[in-house]
């Protein structure tokens, strides 16, 4: 356990987008990323995450699909897809499903 | 200063102690359970640690609008300078954004988080709130109210000043310093401070406590 004797600013390192998109084509990379994600923030845990369809629900369906899981979720998109999201391209759409959050994900990340 | 401090610690004499600096606002409690947990497995190792609260978090008799980043550094240097023997300052998430004016021989940091992250949530949290209420606002609308008049972001009043500084907030540059992330390279755990209902990871309290033994001993510390 743990990660044994260390130099000086040893920097640990989650895989990023970038990296995965070198073997994965981007909508896959894009998918496992959002479904990890949501795991994180809902605690949904892998079985549920891996189970999340294109037509799940998600705000107002999930009970742990709060407002501040709202945001946390958009902070944690833009860390992990490495995108900027406007408040005006928040609507309450692209959290109805997880097709919707899906689409809209592969669409910011192709820019 | 009049702050609660959670301390545990061995028996006998301490190694070293470990000042720990939780997470801010909403993720402190999610990942305070966790913490004492590690705290506990450290005192195991034979390490005295101290969990204090930061002015206006936790039980603090202060008002969280009265708090902002400066005084938050200067309360933990306080808390830094009353501690006998080698002291290590371990901080989670916006932790790191104040730990850097404590005296230490060495730090340590899980997962680091930008002033402005932390922001941006909390300011989502609201237009989201809001938008619920039937109000219309946007992080803009919101950062320019707060240049005059304290915000209240998902249950926190914050001033002017603390708004601002959590904007520009970067972790600083300190020496020794030991930074890890999570997974399979740094600790093997949860995100729990992003967690929208609380959670525990006992796996990773071990880890952080065997983690920060590891760096204590590399650092000559013992």
């Amino acid at each position: 356990m743990g990660a044994g004797t260390q130099g000086f600013c040893a920097l640990g390192a989650r895989a990023r987008l970038k990296d995965m998109l070198v073997t994965d084509t981007p909508a896959t990379a894009v998918d496992a990323t959002l479904r990890a994600l949501l795991a994180d923030v809902l605690g949904l845990g892998e079985a549920r995450a891996a189970a999340l369809t294109a037509d799940s629900g998600l705000f107002g369906e999930l009970p742990e699909f709060d407002s501040m899981a709202v945001a946390t979720v958009l902070t944690e998109m833009e860390d992990r897809l490495g995108i900027l999201i406007d408040d005006d391209e928040v609507d309450g759409e692209i959290f109805e499903t997880y097709g919707n959050l899906l689409a809209f994900s592969v669409r910011k990340v192709a820019g | 200063m009049g702050e609660y401090q959670l301390r545990i610690g061995p028996a006998g004499n301490s190694r070293a102690t470990i000042l720990f600096v939780p997470p801010l606002f909403e993720e402190a409690n999610r990942t305070r359970r966790t913490l004492v947990l590690a705290i506990r497995a450290l005192a195991a190792k034979g390490f005295a640690a101290l969990l204090p609260d930061l002015p206006g978090q936790n039980e603090s008799p202060v008002p969280l609008v009265e708090a902002d980043l400066t005084r938050w550094r200067a309360a933990l240097a306080e808390v830094a300078h009353g501690i006998d023997g080698p002291l290590i300052v371990a901080s989670l998430r916006g932790g790191a954004l104040i730990d850097h004016e404590a005296e230490a021989a060495a730090w340590w940091r899980l997962a680091p988080a930008s002033g402005a992250s932390l922001l941006r949530t909390l300011l989502r949290a609201r237009v989201s709130a809001d938008r619920e209420a039937g109000i219309a606002s946007s992080l803009d609308s919101l950062q320019a109210e707060a240049a005059s008049a304290p915000l209240l972001l998902a249950g926190n009043l914050l001033s002017p000043t603390m708004i601002a500084e959590l904007a520009a907030a970067e972790a600083q540059p300190v020496e020794p310093l030991r930074s890890v992330a999570l997974g399979a390279e740094g600790i093997a755990g949860t995100p729990l401070w992003l967690r929208a209902e609380p959670g525990e990871d006992t796996g990773m309290a071990q880890a952080i406590a065997a983690d920060i033994a590891a760096w204590s001993r590399s650092c000559g510390i013992i």
